[in-house]
């Protein structure tokens, strides 16, 4: 279970704090809700360790992970853009994820293959991520994330910006992801997106 | 365009696209046939052109060839002190001092040449202290300050610091989820540069090593004062040599044409590879993520920094500690203040002018170039912003010199000449203060200033005004410092009886009055901190409210 103990968070130029209490259980997808402005990318990149609370812990199982640094947590996140790097081709983007210097055994390659195959990028390993449409991209995103094996997934508007038809990809993958047992957090103007895959609603 | 359209109901001034087209191009265009008449009436005055002579004289080979290589030592070395500083600056947000090392870094650009040379005496001088710690550990080391030595110092103490500058602002601009990302996986040291760090730095360096290739090969007053002697000449001293005195004036001119050739044809390189060569990405600072980093690399990357931030300081430390007191009327010497005060009512009469004079010319080229933009025309605005850089100085003002010879009288002339040149060499500077903030005008703003009809005029004083004053302001600043530490084009039309701030100083230092130099070096210091701190606080109060006024117009620029 991920807890989110009484987070307080704000920027120099804020008077009031953020306050955040919730929890997720392994296997749930919670939607987080609110106006723009509200504090959601901010919510998940404190859980993500990105940014540090003034107060409050976050929980995994019991053990607080608000101290670690973001390499050593068990999150993997996936935002709108700018989740690839331009000037590594596909498989190199992947493979950082497995191991943060492409150090991969041949079972890992033969993931990221079979992955791709599935993912309806087959042969798309040697592009460069200008090469591909914003959807695409978007799956190689999803697909370095799922191949991490973390058991958080926070999404902050990963579907913004996609047709239909790639969403329907991106939620199957997802969906199989949280029958897996992986928690996700995400954030999303979209109704669709958010029905589709949150099990309940959290209202900042 | 304006006109036809039906609700506008008021006749803006300047509304007209004219107003923002011919001015600049005009000015482009005086400058282009300014630099043909510099060198023209010098090779009138020659007589003829003998590119064979040049070639198969051994000294002027020595000198092309010595000018090539120290510039060409000068941007390995800066860029290779300048990446690991501009990582580590970007990797530790937050550490004490930071600003302040940021401001030091930027006062490179402005510190004029020969103040901070004569601290570099001060410090690897024969008496300096780096000289006597060398000294006491390490006898017959055989240092010497002149020579090669002291010219590649100081154009990495010069350059080193800009170029980490330029740098630091290409790695703040990475979009923060890349970052994120990278922080997430727990990239580092050749991964974290391979796939974030690198692609950021690739499009500014060639546009970088060419600014600073040129500042080197164009170096004058470090080579008149660290060169020790005629094995280390480089062109710009070989034309100041033969215009001053050898009164070689073919010589001067064949000169002046190699050094466009060669700085001409390496910015043709890099414009014609397309390369982005905005040096100062107007970005802000967004909240960045940790990096994974190694036990050790804190200790090093810290001890790095200490280590620049010393070999910045202390030069600086140097003139103050020296010149104090100097400056202090507690000393029994003659007061130095009947002559420091009318060198700084010269230098200020010659500095505001030129100062105004290249933010006046910087934004007429900017709105020209802007709005040119895919004509050929706007060529010529766009040359403004490097033709200065480029073009020795010296034969600028030689050729005007010439064409204005017979009823060029008195001092006074002679000082509006150096104003006007300074101030047209401040102008690349200047235009890269400006750039970021007129160009970063966003559409949307743009779009609806369209549909409300606010044109000319009023656009300017309601759309651009408050974005700019502080940039301008800054831009100010900076073109009137870098007037205020002109050593090259005053050296050539100055007389030595009456000497502003730089010559005052290469004067003392010449007759190795240490102590009144470094006095002189110490106001010259503060003049130009005082021009800086009291035009930021003009600026300051506007800009406060100016975003107020803005929002009212158009809610989207606060993005912008």
């Amino acid at each position: 279970m991920l807890e989110i103990d009484r987070l307080e968070f704000r920027y120099p130029e804020q008077t009031t704090p953020w306050h955040f209490h919730f929890q997720v259980e392994a296997g749930e997808c919670l939607a987080i809700q609110g106006p723009s402005g509200s504090g959601k990318s901010t919510l998940l990149s404190l859980i993500a360790g990105f940014l540090q609370p003034e107060a409050g812990r976050v929980l995994w199982q019991g053990q607080p992970i608000h101290k670690t640094k973001p390499w050593q947590r068990p999150i993997t996140s996936v935002f709108q853009e700018h989740n690839l790097f331009e000037h590594l081709d596909v498989l190199t983007n992947i493979g950082l994820g497995i191991h943060p210097g492409v150090k991969l055994a041949a079972a890992d390659q033969q993931r990221i293959d079979s992955a791709l195959a599935k993912a309806g990028l087959d042969g798309f390993g040697n592009r460069m991520p200008g090469e591909l449409s914003g959807g695409q991209r978007q799956r190689v995103a999803l697909l370095r994330a799922i191949l991490r094996q973390q058991p958080i997934l926070l999404l902050d508007e990963p579907m913004t910006g996609l047709d239909m038809d790639t969403r329907q990809v991106l939620y199957a993958m997802l969906n199989d992801e949280k029958a897996r047992g992986a928690t996700l957090l995400l954030v999303s103007h979209d109704e669709e997106d958010r029905r589709t895959l949150a099990d309940r609603h959290w209202n900042l | 365009m304006t006109d036809s359209v039906a609700n506008t109901p008021h006749r803006t001034p300047f509304s007209h696209s004219g107003w923002q087209i011919w001015p600049g191009l005009l000015l482009g265009l005086g400058l282009v046939v300014l630099v043909l008449m510099g060198i023209g009436s010098l090779l009138a005055t020659a007589g003829n052109l003998d590119f064979e002579a040049v070639f198969s004289s051994k000294y002027l080979r020595r000198v092309i060839g010595f000018t090539v290589w120290q510039a060409s030592l000068s941007v390995v070395l800066s860029l290779l002190i300048a990446i690991p500083v501009a990582r580590a600056m970007a990797r530790y947000q937050r550490f004490p001092g930071r600003r302040w090392l940021l401001r030091l870094m930027e006062l490179s650009l402005v510190l004029p040449t020969i103040v901070a040379v004569s601290g570099l005496i001060g410090v690897y001088g024969r008496q300096g202290w780096f000289t006597a710690l060398l000294n006491e550990g390490l006898p017959g080391h055989g240092w010497s300050l002149y020579g090669l030595n002291g010219i590649l110092l100081a154009h990495v103490f010069f350059n080193g610091p800009l170029a980490a500058r330029i740098m630091l602002q290409a790695l703040e601009a990475i979009p923060a989820p890349r970052m994120r990302a990278a922080s997430q996986l727990g990239l580092s040291g050749w991964w974290l540069w391979r796939a974030v760090q690198w692609p950021a730095l690739k499009p500014v360096l060639p546009g970088l090593a060419a600014l600073v290739f040129t500042l080197c090969f164009t170096s004058f007053a470090i080579i008149m004062t660290l060169g020790g002697g005629p094995s280390a000449t480089t062109l710009e001293v070989a034309i100041y040599q033969a215009l001053r005195f050898e009164f070689d004036f073919s010589q001067a001119a064949l000169l002046a044409i190699i050094q466009l050739l060669i700085c001409g044809g390496l910015w043709w390189l890099v414009f014609r590879q397309r390369i982005n060569t905005s040096l100062m990405p107007n970005r802000q600072l967004g909240y960045q993520a940790p990096l994974f980093c190694q036990v050790w690399q804190p200790w090093l990357e810290g001890a790095l920094l200490i280590g620049f931030a010393l070999f910045l300081v202390v030069p600086l430390l140097a003139i103050a500690l020296r010149g104090l007191p100097v400056l202090l009327p507690l000393s029994d010497t003659p007061s130095v203040y009947p002559q420091l005060l009318s060198a700084t009512g010269r230098s200020l009469m010659i500095a505001i002018p030129a100062g105004v004079g290249s933010v006046v010319v910087a934004l007429l080229s900017l709105a020209s170039a802007n709005r040119l933009r895919g004509h050929w025309q706007g060529v010529l605005p766009t040359l403004t912003g490097y033709l200065p850089l480029i073009v020795p100085p010296l034969v600028l003002g030689t050729g005007l010199f010439i064409l204005l010879r017979p009823s060029l009288g008195n001092s006074a002339q002679g000082w509006m000449l150096v104003s006007l040149i300074n101030g047209l060499m401040a102008v690349p500077f200047v235009i890269q203060v400006l750039q970021g903030p007129l160009s970063g005008m966003d559409a949307n703003t743009l779009r609806q200033a369209d549909q409300l009809g606010i044109f000319g005029w009023y656009r300017w004083r309601w759309l651009y005004w408050p974005q700019l004053r502080q940039p301008m302001a800054l831009a100010l600043a900076y073109g009137t410092a870098l007037s205020l530490g002109d050593f090259g084009v005053i050296a050539l039309f100055g007389s030595p009886g009456q000497p502003t701030l730089p010559v005052l100083l290469y004067q003392q230092l010449g007759s190795y009055r240490v102590a009144e130099a470094a006095g002189t070096g110490l106001w010259l210091l503060l003049l130009l901190i005082t021009v800086f701190t009291s035009l930021s606080r003009v600026s300051r109060p506007a800009a406060v409210t100016a975003p107020a006024s803005l929002s009212q117009l158009a809610p989207e620029a606060g993005h912008a």
